[in-house]
């Protein structure tokens, strides 16, 4: 039935800033100028430092902890130990098996021992040196190896086995034509952020605790807050800080207990802000990993197994290790139809530091090895190395060797065709060429001479989200009202925001959504239900599903109102209701101003999002184990001074398919900033570790890209919509790193004819001064 | 990512009053399980498959009860429901 409008309709424009536009960051400006507060810039009267002692031994027996005189000096309020933790005495995400204040033995270095709180950052660091700890040093178990000897300490009760994922697939005895096989290694990687852990604890004078912390998920924070404090959730709030990058170091605790424990025990707010040399011992970081491979081809090239052991230093807790170890098991055979499989996947606890969530876990390693599998077997069998991989890309309908089916869309073969078919940069002569396009740069080591350039290729995938069954739900609140005469909507999750543009992106959701321009973002808090974690490329997918749901149920509760003002003489889906430019619109007419339906009221509504229910992996490593799958390729093109091994990265060209670009500017930026920690991996960020000491804790030896080495970066996006998820969006937060590293190593490889096989490759690796020497 | 294939049982052992040298039986007998880790000077968790976590945590309140220890405080916990892990946090809209 035809409706009559009651009133005259004019046309509106859609609302702007909406899903797919490059909206700028609110927090872009202030961080570029300086002017945005993180948390270690937070302060309030009254305040006092926290500071903690740290073994100086990755391996020791602690006889005894004297803080007598510590606790003594002027201007010092607290000095505490294990005894004063008032809850339980560890902590962990998957495996509590951290303590919070060691109370027997330290199991790496840098291990937490003791805590200060003082009036001046100097005196709590000089009643520091005042406690007196009574060590027994222990031999340190320094790598994964060393950890499965027979004769090996044990570092927890039941070993130093942390978990084992095989995946059995297909026939095991399966024969090939064509064999290769490798030994891979990575090292320990740094997330490398900027902003050290800090935060500030406030007692809130009846037992409870205010937290104001940088973090990437503040629900499974308080929860370890409260276990360890011994108080029910709510008496332990936290408010998320500014955040000074993230990349998977701050899904685990660091100073969060320990600040809230000098808090409550003082009675005073407690800021903590850990040092850049204190920070390499105060986060988790990339797992090291030796990976054998062995694949078996065809004459013709279609892949016949894979076997792989993986072996990962898990360091002296498990932080997340259980993701890292399934990940790397089931991506380890590469994004590839692989009949059949025998991997194993194997995580070692050792005292070396802590090894935990870093952009891409566990893909990021086996994608290393894997790749440089695929350029070895192409070799071998004289084929074209992206034609190899184009004739075993898996595609949708297939089967992983992990025994899930390969979801709509898997577009390998069209991402390895279109960094293919990129144009090449143009290879300009050496010689005479301006310093800084040379490698070496402006340190003038080479005019040209012994420059050879060569040209890479990888691809790579990565689940988006929490996989083996984990319920990875977001919580969105949506509201809208009238404030000074014009629509506003708010919207408040738990998510964090920790640079990677979520703030926008849920500002951009509630816009298309409900049509109004105005959008506040609240500061994420634990006032509302869990968010889950800013990590596993997942909350565009989830949080931003929450957020769009809550906003369709409030737009319903708008359309009631329309039709109670209008006598029901609208019918949604036959008039086309909906919200533009802040009005109910009608076929593209205004039916009613936002404000004139709502008026005083507020609307909101609260949803939680729960993505379909994934499931653990069975006992030969096959189930339903993932949520989504997102898959880039990349070309690396690279110059290497071959005489000195130093390496210029000319340019990463790459296809990523990303289901929906909801910010151009922010995937661009997420592309390249992937693509950066990529580079970092395969060529300089490595933490140094001898007998399980840091050898490297600070930005002076510790190197990361800056912006002379980063290349520019050749894109192409593709958006084929994944049916399940919100607006058909993918995750698109690590695909860039994982496949950018092996890519720059390829192309390594076929400038200079070494082998390669681990990273961060170093000027000597390409050299071989070790080989020189031996010679 | 708590719960990435978390435990389904855990049990805390709780060695009353605490002498070192008796918990260490306890200590043995819980690492042999496999499934053992420290909680603190005094405390155990054992933590996997419900039917595991159970015999063990009966072989180690027997190996504690048999070095001379008096009291075993024990509390266990299906991890699943467990509050601290969102388990009691609302589903669907409010």
């Amino acid at each position: 039935m035809t409706q009559t409008p009651t009133r005259e309709r004019t046309a509106v424009p859609a609302t702007p800033g909406g899903v797919g536009e490059s909206v700028g960051r609110p927090d872009g400006v202030p961080k570029v100028k300086g002017e945005f507060e993180y948390s270690s810039d937070l302060h309030v009267d009254g305040m006092l430092w926290g500071a903690t002692l740290r073994s100086p031994h990755p391996h020791a027996s602690i006889r005894s902890i004297d803080t007598s005189e510590a606790g003594t000096m002027p201007g010092v309020f607290a000095v505490l130990t294990y005894e004063d933790v008032p809850g339980r005495k560890v902590y962990g995400m998957e495996i509590p098996d951290q303590p919070v204040l060691a109370w027997e033995k330290v199991r790496y270095e840098g291990e937490a021992v003791a805590l200060v709180a003082a009036d001046h950052p100097e005196t709590a660091r000089r009643a520091l040196e005042k406690i007196e700890v009574d060590y027994e040093v222990l031999a340190p178990v320094v790598d994964a190896e060393a950890a499965m000897a027979e004769d090996a300490p044990k570092l927890h009760l039941s070993g130093n086995v942390l978990r084992r994922v095989d995946v059995r697939h297909g026939d095991p005895r399966a024969t090939a034509d064509v064999v290769v096989t490798g030994e891979y290694e990575v090292g320990m990687q740094d997330q490398a952020f900027l902003g050290p852990e800090s935060g500030l604890a406030v007692p809130d004078g009846e037992g409870g605790v205010d937290l104001y912390i940088s973090t990437q998920w503040l629900h499974v924070d308080q929860d370890q807050v409260a276990e360890s404090l011994g108080l029910p959730p709510e008496m332990v709030r936290l408010t998320l800080s500014g955040v000074g990058g993230a990349f998977g170091g701050r899904e685990d605790l660091s100073m969060q207990i320990h600040a809230c424990m000098l808090a409550l025990h003082t009675g005073r707010p407690i800021k903590m802000v850990y040092g850049r040399e204190e920070s390499f011992y105060g986060h988790v970081h990339r797992h090291p990993a030796k990976m054998r491979y062995e694949h078996g081809a065809t004459r013709e090239g279609k892949l016949v197994y894979v076997r792989a052991n993986l072996l990962f230093d898990g360091g002296a807790y498990a932080s997340s290790s259980n993701a890292v170890c399934l990940n790397a098991a089931t991506f380890a055979c590469g994004p590839y139809d692989v009949p059949n499989a025998e991997i194993e996947s194997l995580m070692l606890y050792t005292n070396n530091p802590p090894c935990g969530a870093m952009r891409g876990f566990g893909a990021v390693q086996a994608c290393f090895a894997h790749e440089a599998q695929m350029d070895r077997l192409a070799e071998e069998l004289s084929m074209d190395p992206v034609e190899l991989r184009i004739k075993n890309a898996i595609e949708p309908r297939m089967t992983f060797p992990f025994g899930q089916e390969v979801p709509y869309p898997a577009p390998v073969r069209e991402i390895l065709d279109r960094v293919r078919d990129m144009p090449l940069p143009e290879e300009k002569a050496v010689m005479g060429r301006d310093l800084r396009e040379l490698p070496g740069g402006v340190s003038n080591t080479t005019h040209g001479e012994g420059v050879k350039r060569g040209i890479g290729y990888a691809v790579g995938f990565k689940n988006v989200g929490f996989s083996a069954g984990f319920d990875d739900y977001s919580t969105a609140r949506v509201s809208l009202s009238v404030e000074d005469g014009e629509p506003l909507a708010r919207v408040h999750t738990a998510a964090a925001e920790v640079g990677q543009g979520l703030v926008m992106v849920q500002a951009q959701i509630v816009r298309t959504e409900l049509g109004v321009e105005n959008v506040i973002v609240e500061t994420a808090d634990t006032r509302i239900g869990s968010a889950g974690s800013t990590s596993a490329s997942r909350q565009t997918y989830v949080t931003g599903a929450a957020v769009k749901e809550a906003c369709e149920t409030v737009r319903e509760k708008v359309f009631e109102l329309v039709h109670e003002e209008f006598d029901e003489e609208f019918d949604e889906e036959a008039d086309g209701l909906a919200i533009e430019g802040g009005n109910v619109v009608a076929d593209g007419r205004v039916v009613a101003p936002l404000e004139e339906l709502i008026g005083d009221e507020e609307i909101s509504e609260t949803v939680e999002f729960h993505h379909r229910a994934t499931h653990p992996l069975d006992e030969d490593g096959q189930g339903d184990v993932h949520l989504q799958y997102a898959f880039a390729a990349h070309r690396a093109v690279v110059e290497v001074d071959v005489e000195l091994g130093l390496v210029r990265v000319v340019e990463i060209a790459t296809a990523q398919d990303v289901g929906k670009v909801i910010n151009p500017l922010a995937l661009e930026g997420q592309i390249e900033g992937g693509i950066a920690q990529g580079l970092g991996l395969a060529l300089m960020e490595e933490i140094r570790i001898t007998d399980a000491k840091i050898q490297n804790a600070s930005f002076t030896d510790y190197l990361i890209p800056t912006i002379l080495d980063m290349p520019p970066v050749r894109m192409e996006i593709l958006e084929l919509a994944d049916p399940e998820a919100p607006y058909g969006l993918k995750g698109v937060g690590e695909p860039p790193t994982i496949a950018s590293t092996p890519a720059i190593v390829a192309a390594l490889r076929d400038a200079t004819g070494r082998e390669l096989t681990r990273i961060p490759v170093h000027p000597e690796h390409i050299v071989s001064l070790d080989e020189e020497r031996e010679a | 990512m708590p719960g990435y294939e978390r435990a389904e049982l855990s049990a805390e052992l709780k060695v009353e009053p605490y002498q070192e040298e008796l918990f260490e039986a306890a200590k043995r007998a819980a690492g042999e399980s496999g499934l053992a880790r420290e909680a603190g000077p005094e405390t155990i968790v054992l933590a996997g498959g419900r039917r595991e976590v159970l015999e063990a945590t009966v072989k180690t309140v027997e190996a504690a009860l048999a070095a001379g220890v008096h009291t075993v405080e024990v509390r266990v916990e299906a991890e699943g429901d467990a509050p601290r892990f969102g388990g009691e946090r609302g589903r669907g809209r409010t």
